[in-house]
């Protein structure tokens, strides 16, 4: 009897902590695909599973298996995290809730109080929680850092980042590092001063914060004219990517200050629009990449950096690639920020190319005016914040793509604190309908290998598996697997709103799920009897 | 807008006691009262400035009308032509309409309102002809009617006209009857609305896999199906992967009315109808029914 009481006791201990969430699980991630652990499933970036019981063979037969709704509108745009059997996701005007991965059912469901008004540029959206110990934690709207407890969705701590009523927003999925949760905030469209964040994932304290718009005395200071550092934009708010082995984190930032005019913000308006790589521990700047200087587009670099350690002309090498929402697939080492290659990936006119240093060949006659200036791509960019999947098994890059152009109108513009700070207006070129694609790029050379047509611009990603099969959603509300190797159409569902994420795919008892979020539910698809 | 010296000076209280024993609101009275000549420039640039960014997808650069509001620089104001009227319009948007309601803040939707008031009005097209003739063109030789919808009775394949009118100015009206492409080339879209819309009127031919056209309207279209509305009024729901193509013909299905056939005195007495179509006075549209 007694000996039946200690078993069951250490089963339920070591289940206890198998719930737990450790900085080593996280470095492992890649070794439990049951599990989907952060953002883009693994540090690397790749969103990519070794999950294959779903694959080319039998995707046809992909079948809804439950639906969640979240009770809200707007653009749903979580990345739900799965660990051991319970999926963890945030919705519209920051809703959380946490869910019997198997049924759909919910364990708990959370909305913050938010205040009435408030300056998300593109949405009351939210990108999912990050995930550490037994806590879930969460950015928020309002510009707060919260934690929430796992199993009941109780809140832990809760901490101000910065000032709302400036427009200060976060809409990011937190990345957890060791003991840190890593956030940056959104609000280039309003004049906020850039910063990412790391708290203290035991007690909320913030343990250092990058300022993405250097200060008087700071490197790179010298690249704001007058004042205009001081609502210099260069917002932070998609998730980066971490090297354990370098102690780096790879972090993108957004556009300057006002968007589309420039004439108050002379210089290369460091560090917008860049790659930064911040020591985890402090948050020190290591080296940084600069993709579009002094930027009047709207090009922020928010696209989700991949790592890759592979042979670069013949010697193995530490990268880092991205296909920039500027129009440009570029390869970086990512020890120290060297540019190596970049190559268009699209219709680009705004630069001419890109030059041996990485610098953009600026086609100085599509500098936006008063009038309108045509300028490829559109301020929405060839790619965007959607998530960008790597599979190793094809060495091809996954990017959703957007063909418009857009009509840049730039005029100055008073900053007033909490209010848009664009200096104009962009509009779609009205010649031709944009549409979009999902493209296969070569990872090292961003060669074309084959491009499904979207009918319209994209807002979701991709998720690639071993299986074989890419899973991408469309604008018009097709959630669609692909084959890797050629992007032949296995299955499509029509899901009834813009896809504006980018699915999962996750294990429970021996079963293969794939979840995406679509309008205001998750929906949940596997094989029939696998 | 911003206080300034002027504002506190006893012109202000002058005015403040004019104007509030005229209007209603006296939050309004108090605002209104702000428009000095000194501030007034600023206002209209602020104003400018807040449209551009915010109001100009739809209603155009210079607030002359665009792929989908209507021209503001008219004079004709459907939902209200007093300061109060426009501002209950803007902060409050236009139930039963595209026209939603926004968070300016009081001072912004002012500075708007000032902008709005400081454009010229475009060139006037005075209109001579017969509306009850025009009525008769429009549902007789000229076929308008075999496509447009006027106050539920009419055509499906083209804008129903009930409230052109209202929408619409003679200008656009007249452009669109003797060149009705031009208006798809200059369509704009809302920036901020990432849910693309569906290109509205542009003609599509669909080749069926037998080789025969159906062309129409697309009411929808994704990668994987199309929703046509044919020439012959009928619904036709198409799987792209059962048809050999979907074109986009770029045009407007809509047949160009040169002056050949329609002289001007026709085109005049057509307008003139067109600008008796208002809007019915019982559609719901104002209490959001």
């Amino acid at each position: 009897m007694k000996r039946t009481l200690l078993v069951a006791f250490l089963l339920t201990a070591s289940a206890g902590l198998r719930s737990q969430v450790t900085p080593q699980r996280l470095l492992d991630a890649a070794r439990e695909p049951q599990n989907w652990l952060t953002y883009s499933g693994r540090y690397s970036g790749w969103r990519y599973s070794t999950l294959n019981q779903i694959d080319t063979g039998n995707a046809s037969r992909l079948t809804l298996q439950w639906a969640f709704q979240v009770g809200d509108l707007g653009q749903f745009e979580t990345t739900p995290l799965v660990v051991d059997g319970v999926l963890y996701g945030t919705g519209q005007n920051d809703r959380a809730f946490a869910l019997d991965a198997r049924t759909g059912r919910a364990i708990w469901r959370y909305q913050r109080n938010l205040p009435e008004k408030l300056q998300p540029c593109c949405g009351m959206v939210n990108r999912g929680f990050a995930m550490l110990g037994g806590r879930v934690f969460m950015a928020t709207l309002d510009a707060h850092v919260i934690a929430l407890d796992a199993k009941t969705g109780n809140l832990l701590w809760d901490v101000t980042a910065a000032d709302y009523r400036k427009a200060y927003t976060f809409t990011v999925a937190p990345l957890a590092v060791k003991n840190e949760i890593i956030v940056g905030v959104s609000g280039g469209e309003y004049g906020v001063r850039g910063f990412i964040d790391a708290y203290d994932a035991a007690t909320g304290r913030r343990l250092w914060r990058f300022e993405t718009v250097p200060g008087p005395g700071q490197p790179g200071h010298e690249t704001w004219a007058g004042d205009s550092w001081e609502t210099g934009g260069a917002p932070a708010w998609i998730t980066g990517t971490y090297d354990p082995d370098l102690n780096l984190i790879y972090w993108p930032t957004g556009n300057p200050s006002p968007s589309n005019y420039g004439g108050e913000r002379g210089g290369d308006n460091l560090y917008s629009n860049s790659m930064l790589a911040l020591d985890a521990d402090t948050g020190k700047l290591k080296w940084y990449f600069q993709f579009t200087p002094h930027d009047l587009y709207d090009y922020d670099a928010t696209q989700v950096p991949i790592l890759l350690d592979t042979d670069w002309e013949g010697h193995p090498r530490k990268l880092l690639v991205q296909a920039n929402r500027n129009g440009f697939f570029y390869v970086l080492d990512r020890t120290d920020g060297k540019f190596l290659f970049a190559k268009a990936f699209g219709d680009v006119t705004w630069a001419k190319g890109i030059d041996p240093q990485g610098k953009p060949i600026v086609n100085t006659g599509l500098r936006s005016s008063p009038e309108g200036t045509r300028v490829c791509p559109g301020a929405l960019g060839l790619t965007n914040w959607y998530s960008p999947s790597y599979s190793p098994q094809t060495r091809l890059l996954y990017v959703a793509t957007s063909t418009e152009c857009d009509i840049f109108t730039s005029s100055p513009q008073a900053y007033r604190a909490g209010h848009d700070f664009l200096g104009s207006v962009y509009v779609p070129d009205p010649v031709a309908r944009p549409t979009g694609a999902l493209k296969a790029l070569d990872v090292l050379t961003g060669t074309e290998k084959w491009s499904f047509p979207y009918f319209s611009n994209p807002n979701g990603g991709a998720l690639s598996t071993s299986g074989g099969v890419v899973f991408a959603g469309d604008s018009d509300g097709n959630f669609i697997a692909l084959d890797a190797k050629t992007g032949r159409d296995l299955w499509h569902v029509q899901l009834g709103a813009a896809v504006y994420s980018t699915a999962i795919t996750f294990e429970v008892d021996g079963k293969q799920y794939v979840v995406v979020p679509v309008g205001s539910a998750l929906f949940a698809f596997a094989l029939p009897q696998p | 807008m911003q206080e300034t010296p002027a504002a506190n000076s006893g012109i202000k209280g002058l005015l403040t006691a004019l104007v509030a024993g005229f209007l209603v609101y006296s939050t309004l009275a108090v605002e209104a009262a702000t428009f000095t000549p000194k501030n007034k420039a600023t206002a209209i640039k602020e104003g400018a400035s807040l449209f551009r960014a915010n109001c100009s997808p739809c209603h155009g650069l210079g607030a002359r009308g665009g792929g989908r509001g209507p021209d503001l620089t008219s004079g004709r104001w459907t939902h209200g032509s007093t300061d109060s009227d426009i501002f209950r319009t803007i902060t409050q948007g236009v139930p039963g309409t595209e026209m939603p309601a926004n968070g300016f803040e009081d001072s912004e939707v002012w500075s708007i309102i000032a902008y709005l008031r400081s454009l010229a009005p475009p060139k006037r097209h005075a209109v001579s002809g017969d509306a009850a003739k025009g009525k008769e063109i429009f549902s007789g030789e000229a076929g308008c009617s075999g496509c447009h919808m006027v106050n539920g009775s009419g055509g499906l394949l083209g804008p129903d006209l009930s409230r052109v009118a209202a929408a619409r100015s003679v200008a656009y009206l007249i452009e669109s009857i003797r060149s009705p492409d031009k208006e798809l080339s200059t369509g704009m879209l809302d920036p901020n609305n990432h849910y693309g819309l569906p290109l509205v009127y542009d003609t599509v031919t669909v080749v069926t896999a037998g080789g025969s056209k159906i062309t129409g309207i697309a009411r929808n279209e994704d990668t994987f199906s199309v929703q046509l509305l044919g020439a012959d009024q009928k619904l036709h729901l198409f799987l792209t992967k059962d048809v050999k193509e979907v074109i986009h013909e770029r045009k407007s299905l809509m047949p160009r009315y040169p002056e050949e056939t329609l002289p001007a005195s026709q085109l005049q007495d057509l307008i003139a109808y067109l600008e008796t179509l208002r809007g019915r006075e019982d559609n719901g549209a104002r209490a959001g029914k």
